[in-house]
């Protein structure tokens, strides 16, 4: 398993992106307008090796013989750098409990299917965004900035999802931060790109927080922070939290209030980085930055690490099912949430802000479900999600450009004449985003909804399953009966079709344990997810379209601030769109139709644990789904059109019908003034509480200090009169006072 | 053997001298005199040298006077060339022009007048004032680059 690809090429990936990084700060002003020429060569080269590795992890997969087969093999390949940190010598103890407690942080990488996936996601759409921002950024004082700060997030990115272990991914975690922070606030001389970078930081803090307070926890009840296993100083096996000694292991996973708590502190954390309600409101501030990066960070691959982490701890997740179905009920809330204020936004940016959160939320949704459809439809919308929604920022960046900063739609108008490039690509991103067959969105959103139905109605899933012969059957017979065991666990929050395979135990050693939130795990529960997201589809439909009826439709107008050379963006900002517009419009097909990305994803490690691995369903297009979602995405479709097709963006709104909803929804549920109230206000009073002790008392108490000195100087100032006399006189008594002294010692 | 006399005599005209030398470096101001009193003072110090050196029929004092006539010429070099710069400096050999480099907050030190000879001011034409008067720093003056 360990000559999957060179280990070489796995640590270059990384590595190219951060040598663009240092070249790019290093030789900036020597290159000056060819400053983008390190990064667009490190990240190229780096897409080069992903889609090598790619290729490598896909062979080693073929290689298991599992083709379609629902109990995937795991593949990974890790390769240690070297040891961070190695505290405790387990071998001089001997004590076997603080052996397994022995501490070791080794900086290792890791390959499989899920990080080699977003490798390719990552360095593809980062080199796309380089060549397009050679156009957007051109003449920008902070031209050289830019490129380092976009390879340097490749760089970290790249090591999130690679990185084994849960201390790195801290690390990297607050790296992709960082680099967010930097590009949020790139024009920092702006007073609102400088706040909202300072927002995101901020809120994202509440995430990290939770993130390292699982660490912790983490730590605690596993005895280790590595996803592989690794061994100990006396050669025993020390189990990794996602290894393989633990994935086949049943009772591998504590589950409980323990397994919970890890569990809703990796949400929160997830939520802060994906941005999710509660903690979503830094991302439609985020977008004060330059829009190449929002299409980068802001909707491609930065926002999807919350996805990434809670899809890369899956089987913690499996063994509290009540957290997991908290993931879901927060994702389909944002989701609908999202959209409902999407629809009234009248900045081209903010309403794909609002939508990437939206979409976010969908996968979140997903991931919820627990199933491996769940959480490799999660994976799918995704990837899909990165290349429609780069796209659909990309070229509002490209209407932006032309428009001479102007991103207000209602200051223009039938912009299809100007620049039919980005009007036609813009669409295609519309409609894969609406979810519009065949495009990419539309397989994506079709696999989600599909896991979110299998929780709300099982028996109608049920059906499919039984089609599939057994896997127990023909490998060994290590299930007597060889047939399909349903259980009846729908109390302890089970899927019904819990199913033996051939590589784990027998059925009745996969407990799913019970745990705290058990409550929200009811069928229910999880029709009105399916409800809500089936109405998300519609509202994104709806202001997806809305948007682009304003923009490209409608009479032709141009703000004053475009001047007379309104025009279409010169070549190398729209090749980037077309590519990822062919993308858009496949990827969806080729990845659903093949069931190529599912059936790859199904050998991560992460979703080889019996209890994911169980769940898992053949592959099916669901017909009746595909039509809800289709009517529903042509309803919006629909009723944008109705509203905005053709018509003058300045003119009345639909909104006029909402009346106080309207309000609500343009005021964002007025998180932003909740959050003003409750935690800034009191923050800020506490703040100048402490700013006046800190002047008046500690500072006083300093300054006492130094007045000390100061008083005591006043007195003997007098005798630096800077008369030479006076010192030869002084001289003089003092000699004279000396030999006194003298005289009347000697005297007796 | 009465020679405590002649020692005597040695010390007394020494102590004369430092006297005088020691007098003169406390109350003249000129940096000139200054220097020479305190070569007084030092020939003061030689003369008891001598004398005690001959008293007691040593040649360490002999020596040590040798060896102090040597260092004063270095020194008088050296002191003659700071006068010459301090005068360039300041266009006086008054040790009080440098009274600038006292404590930054203390006032000047203002030399007392002679009382007024004439009580009555002799009275000349004059023309009608034009202009003010500029404000003269006394210390901005003194430190001037050239004479």
């Amino acid at each position: 398993m360990q000559d999957i690809a060179s280990p070489t090429l796995l640590v270059l990936v990384p590595l190219l992106p951060l040598v663009a990084a240092i070249l790019t700060v290093a030789l900036g002003r020597v290159l000056g307008p060819r400053a983008h020429l390190p990064a667009l060569a490190g990240i190229a080269a780096s897409l080069a090796i992903a889609i090598v590795l790619l290729q490598g992890v896909a062979r080693e997969q073929a290689k298991g013989g599992t083709g379609h087969d629902h109990a995937a093999k795991p593949v990974e390949m890790v390769t240690t750098l070297w040891q961070w940190a190695a505290i405790g010598d387990a071998a001089a103890s001997g004590d076997t409990a603080s052996a397994a407690k022995a501490f070791s942080i080794p900086v290792a990488l890791r390959l499989d299917p899920l990080t080699a996936t977003l490798f390719v996601i990552i360095t593809g759409v980062g080199l796309l965004v380089v060549i397009y921002s050679i156009g957007y950024m051109h003449g920008d004082p902070g031209y050289p900035r830019f490129f380092a700060l976009v390879a340097t997030f490749v760089f970290s990115m790249t090591m999130l999802v690679a990185a084994s272990n849960f201390l790195l991914v801290y690390v990297f975690w607050e790296a992709v931060g960082a680099c967010s922070y930097l590009l949020i606030g790139f024009w920092f001389a702006k007073p609102d790109a400088a706040k909202a970078a300072k927002k995101a930081f901020l809120v994202n803090r509440v995430g990290d927080f939770g993130l390292a307070v699982a660490t912790f926890l983490l730590w605690m009840t596993y005895g280790t922070l590595n996803f592989h296993d690794t061994l100990a100083a006396d050669g025993s096996t020390v189990p990794g939290i996602l290894g393989a000694a633990r994935l086949g292991d049943a009772a591998g996973y504590v589950g409980g209030a323990v397994g919970t708590a890890i569990c809703l502190l990796l949400l929160v954390a997830a939520c802060g980085k994906s941005a999710q309600v509660p903690l979503h409101v830094w991302l439609p501030d985020a977008m004060e930055g330059p829009t190449p990066a929002s299409s980068l960070i802001h909707a491609a691959t930065m926002v999807t690490a919350g996805i990434y982490l809670v899809a890369r701890t899956a089987p913690l997740f499996m063994a509290a099912p009540g957290a997991l179905t908290l993931v879901s009920i927060v994702g389909a809330t944002t989701a609908l949430m999202a959209a409902l204020i999407g629809t009234v936004q009248n900045d081209l940016k903010r309403v794909l802000a609002y939508s990437t959160i939206s979409q976010l939320g969908y996968m979140f949704a997903s991931l919820g479900t627990g199933t491996l459809l769940g959480f490799t439809a999660a994976i799918f919308h995704l990837v899909t999600h990165a290349f429609f929604k780069a796209l659909l920022f990309m070229g509002a960046g490209s209407v932006m450009h032309s428009m001479g900063g102007v991103i207000d739609m209602r200051r223009f108008g039938g912009l299809r004449r100007i620049m039919p490039i980005t009007a036609a690509t813009f669409l295609v991103g519309a409609l894969a985003l609406a979810g519009v067959a065949p495009f990419a969105g539309f397989f994506s959103k079709d696999e989600i909804l599909a896991a979110l139905h299998s929780r709300g109605w099982p028996a109608a899933h049920g059906e499919h399953h039984d089609a599939v012969p057994s896997l127990g059957g023909h490998a060994g017979g290590t299930d007597p009966t060889g047939m399909a065991v349903l259980r009846d666990t729908t109390a302890l929050g089970t899927p019904s079709w819990v199913r033996p395979a051939a590589h784990r135990r027998a059925p009745d050693a996969i407990s799913i344990p019970s745990g705290p939130l058990d409550g929200l795990n009811t069928p229910g529960t999880w029709r009105l997810l399916f409800w809500m997201s089936l109405v998300t589809a519609g509202l994104t439909a709806f202001y997806t379209f809305r948007a682009v009826f304003m923009t490209f439709t409608g009479p032709t107008r141009v703000p004053d601030e475009a001047g007379h050379h309104a025009h279409e963006s010169p070549p190398v900002m729209t090749v980037p769109l077309v590519v990822l517009a062919v993308a858009s419009a496949v990827s969806g097909w080729l990845l659903f139709r093949t069931h190529a990305l599912a059936s790859f994803l199904a050998s991560t490690p992460s979703f080889t644990a019996p209890a994911v691995s169980a769940t898992a369903t053949p592959p099916a297009f669901h017909w009746d789904l595909a039509i809800q979602g289709t009517l529903a995405a042509v309803v919006g479709i629909v009723v944008a059109a109705l509203g905005h097709l053709g018509r003058r963006s300045d003119g009345p709104q639909m909104e006029r019908f909402l009346g106080p909803l309207g309000t609500l929804f343009a005021n964002r549920f007025f998180f932003d003034q909740i959050y003003a109230a409750f935690v800034v206000r009191p923050l800020e009073v506490i703040a100048t509480l402490a700013a006046l002790i800190d002047r008046r008392v500690i500072d006083g108490l300093v300054d006492l200090v130094a007045r000390l000195p100061l008083g005591l100087g006043t007195v003997v100032r007098h005798l630096q009169s800077g008369l030479v006399q006076r010192y030869a006189l002084a001289g003089v008594i003092g000699t004279l006072l000396i030999v006194l002294a003298l005289v009347a010692r000697a005297m007796g | 053997m009465t020679p405590a006399p002649l020692v005597l005599d040695g010390l007394v005209v020494g102590a004369i001298l430092f006297a005088l030398g020691l007098v003169g470096i406390l109350a003249r101001r000129n940096l000139i005199v200054m220097f020479l009193c305190a070569e007084l003072m030092l020939q003061g110090i030689s003369v008891s040298l001598v004398s005690w050196s001959r008293h007691h029929g040593d040649w360490g004092g002999h020596v040590l006077v040798i060896f102090v006539l040597t260092v004063a010429a270095c020194e008088a070099a050296v002191a003659l060339v700071f006068v010459l710069q301090a005068f360039a400096r300041t266009g006086r050999l008054d040790a009080a022009a440098w009274q600038s480099l006292r404590e930054s907050n203390l006032p000047r030190t203002v030399d007392h007048e002679l009382p007024a000879v004439d009580t009555v001011p002799p009275t000349f034409p004059r023309l009608t004032p034009a202009g003010v008067e500029p404000a003269v720093d006394e210390d901005a003056l003194l430190e001037r680059e050239h004479v």
